[in-house]
């Protein structure tokens, strides 16, 4: 009894003394795979999360407010809205605007409220340079003579409105929202409203370049697929070459070949097929045509590796079974290539979210997408605020969609090979 | 714009490798580095203005290319990290970037005769005008003759008498106070119409007429192409553009200088810290002299910013000036108009996305 209770003691123990060994052993090789891989995860840590998690928290950010106008912040969060605010509410701006003074926070201070209402950049910059050396009460007095619109209660609510350390001024924004005065929610007036069209459009768009490209692209890369080595070596480098030319180069060449006196007018016109020429460009089609152009490698390829690995035994199994080539196709052939599809359509479809160059060239202004508005009011209008919620809510569309995606064929399908 | 927004990203990852790459060199104090619009401008700039001033001062000059975009001045006045010392900058961005501490503020009346810049406007707090590029109602003489020919902007209007397409810059500064011209306003006064009440409103209503015929372009070079491909029977065109097409395609373009016209001002100034500023001065002085002013016009086709220069113009660039027409062009700077567009810009912009879409 005892002896045998021993043995089992010792196997247990042996079991033990195994288990740490091999969980030492996976621990030790998990160690050197993260030391191994530590360098490329700090680097896209350093250069891609955390740029991106910073810019898109400016759509939030509101320091520049506290910071330049410190006293007024304070005063202004006791003023109900309504009535004008009193007079501590005055002089504490009068005397936050004086600290300005010949410095150019003021301009920049202007700026970011003019984001809010157009003019107030111009108020403030009137009012620093207005406003004598030495304060003397009442400030109202001095604010008013200066410039009457210190009488109009929308500065000061938008002031108080944006008087805390985060704002949801920009993401209101980039959904056509705004505050009214007295704070509630409501969408901007008809002709300012712009952004949920935008996005309506881009996704639009998006989704109906992404199917072109798969109707398009799923025979060109079957036939890839099923072609001699020697031929599906040329079809690559077709596919390839205008992969590697400039998106600009062909976007521009789209431009010649679709204009009113372009090379396919001209010869639609030849041969008598049409009596004027067809409008292609500065429209959708001319849109739609020159995206599918550009993004069609970006569907062939991963649909390409992917029907390059479905062995040709399979078919013929299910032909020889008595399938018609129908059923063939659509119970063997068409599961089979599934991840190449979701491969396929999630880059085209990511990709074209941002296109902004291509829409630019040969569509209209009903053809503009999201992303010559971000560009815009990163580069020249410098509202990075705006900017970055524009971003944030392509993001999460582009999220959105990927998880539906993810739901409907499953996330392991997804995966670019 | 459009197509220089994308050259521009690019442009935006040439500067950091130029960047990287200048560094050795800008160590010397005898090297300028100046911004400006690059493309043949750029060239013409350096043929006339930088290489004799080398020439004369032993001081270099490298050129770098953006957009007016004034957030790539703001990323270096801001990270401290100056890559330029000298910019081109519209009359926008030369009052703003002035107010927000960007450009070096700078006194030029005690350096340079004003009197002779008078015309575009006169010096800016920070910058000083050194390139003034009209725009106006351009039509192919090949295609309408002298006598059939637009006159004014209400024929613009007019699609009855002269069918077609129209061209038009999609954006609305220029467009908008065109408009305000083909309604009757004086090219003079379009400023302190447009920024009256109700200005923007009537801008948009006389817009409005024309819409379904413009065809709107976003960058100078689509804007002639429009025109020498008959996609449009007229269009607004910058002199610039208008010259290189013309030269390049030898075609018979027009101005309709009578009809009334807008004229940008562009101007040089030094960014705020360079430790440049003095040669950046000498460089500016230099740019702004009567010869290279002249040179400078007399390459790009433009009028010279310097009045002392239209007299050593050519016969041939001189009957091209608006010069017989100065009271029908509407100078792009001054207070009414900077505080207008500046305060008012981005909401005008969005509402002519959507007036444009729809």
């Amino acid at each position: 009894m005892d002896a045998s209770l021993n043995t089992v003691g010792e196997t247990l123990t042996a079991k033990a003394d195994l288990r740490s060994l091999v969980r030492r052993a996976e621990r030790r090789h998990f160690t050197t795979m993260l030391a191994l891989m530590a360098p490329s995860v700090v680097f896209v840590a350093l250069l891609f999360v955390v740029p991106i998690l910073l810019f898109l928290f400016r759509s939030i950010d509101n320091a520049e407010i506290p910071r330049m106008l410190p006293q007024t912040v304070v005063a202004i969060d006791s003023w109900t809205q309504g009535d004008l605010p009193d007079e501590p509410v005055y002089a504490a701006l009068a005397s936050d605007l004086l600290a300005l003074k010949d410095t150019p926070a003021a301009a920049v201070l202007g700026r970011r409220l003019n984001f809010a209402v157009p003019g107030y950049r111009g108020l403030i910059t009137k009012t620093v340079r207005g406003l004598p050396e030495t304060l003397v009460a009442p400030a109202k007095t001095t604010l008013v003579e200066i410039d009457e619109k210190w009488l109009d209660p929308v500065y000061w609510a938008t002031l108080k409105r944006q008087s805390g350390r985060l704002t949801d001024f920009y993401l209101l924004t980039a959904t056509d929202l705004t505050r009214d005065l007295d704070g509630s929610i409501e969408s901007v007036s008809d002709d300012q409203a712009i952004f949920m069209s935008l996005y309506a459009r881009t996704l639009y768009t998006a989704i109906g370049v992404t199917v072109l490209c798969l109707l398009i692209g799923y025979p060109v890369a079957a036939m890839m697929a099923s072609a001699r080595p020697a031929v599906a070596n040329w079809l690559l480098m077709l596919v390839l070459v205008p992969f590697w030319t400039s998106l600009l180069v062909r976007t521009t060449a789209w431009v010649v070949l679709l204009q009113n006196e372009g090379v396919v007018n001209k010869l639609l016109l030849y041969f008598n097929f049409i009596d004027e020429p067809l409008k292609l460009m500065f429209n959708t089609t001319g849109v739609f045509i020159a995206m599918v152009h550009v993004l069609l490698p970006y569907m062939i390829l991963p649909l390409y590796s992917v029907m390059k690995g479905i062995s040709p035994v399979h078919l013929r199994a299910a032909s020889s079974l008595g399938a018609t080539p129908a059923t063939v196709f659509r119970t063997v052939y068409l599961p089979l290539t599934i991840p190449g599809v979701a491969a396929g359509c999630t880059l085209v479809f990511v990709l074209s979210v941002g296109f902004y160059v291509t829409p630019a060239l040969v569509g209209g202004p009903r053809d503009q997408m999201i992303g010559y508005f971000i560009a815009y009011f990163t580069n020249s209008a410098v509202n990075w605020g705006l900017a970055s919620a524009l971003g944030v809510f392509l993001i999460l569309l582009i999220a959105a969609i990927y998880l539906a995606l993810g739901k409907l064929v499953g996330f392991d399908k997804l995966k670019v090979r | 714009m459009f197509i220089r927004n994308l050259r521009s990203a690019g442009v935006a990852g040439l500067t950091l490798l130029s960047a990287t790459l200048m560094a050795g060199q800008a160590i010397s104090a005898e090297t300028l580095t100046v911004v400006n619009q690059g493309g043949a401008p750029g060239d013409a700039q350096r043929t006339s203005v930088f290489v004799p001033f080398t020439a004369k001062t032993g001081i270099e000059i490298v050129t770098d290319a953006y957009n007016q975009e004034l957030a790539k001045i703001r990323a270096q006045i801001e990270t401290g990290n100056l890559i330029w010392d000298v910019a081109s900058v519209h009359s926008l961005n030369e009052a703003v970037g002035c107010d927000e501490g960007l450009l070096a503020p700078i006194d030029w009346a005690s350096h340079i005769d004003a009197s002779l810049f008078e015309a575009v406007g006169g010096f800016g707090k920070c910058g000083a005008p050194y390139l003034v590029s009209p725009g106006g109602l351009v039509y192919d003489t090949e295609r309408l003759s002298e006598a059939d020919a637009p006159k004014s902007w209400q024929d613009f209007w007019n699609v009855e008498k002269w069918p077609g397409k129209r061209g038009f810059p999609f954006q609305p500064d220029q467009v908008l106070e065109i408009a305000l011209i083909s309604d009757g306003v004086a090219p003079r006064d379009v400023p302190g119409v447009l920024a009256a009440p109700g200005g923007v409103d009537r801008a948009f209503a006389r817009l409005e007429e024309l819409k379904p015929h413009i065809v709107w372009w976003k960058s100078g070079d689509e804007s002639m192409q429009l025109l020498l491909t008959n996609e449009v029977s007229m269009g607004y065109g910058w002199q610039g553009r208008v010259n290189v097409a013309n030269r390049s395609n030898s075609r018979k373009l027009k101005i309709v200088w009578e009809a009334g016209y807008t004229s940008a001002v562009i101007y040089m100034a030094v960014m705020q810290g360079s430790p440049r500023e003095k040669e950046a001065i000498e460089l500016i002085k230099y740019a702004l002299e009567t010869e290279p002013q002249a040179e400078y016009a007399e390459l790009m086709g433009y009028p010279p910013a310097n009045e002392s220069s239209f007299a050593l113009l050519s016969e041939e660039n001189r009957a091209n000036q608006p010069t017989k027409f100065l009271d029908r062009g509407m100078m792009q700077t001054g207070e009414v108009y900077i505080n207008f567009w500046r305060d008012n810009g981005d909401s005008i912009r969005q509402r002519f996305s959507t007036f444009t879409a729809r």
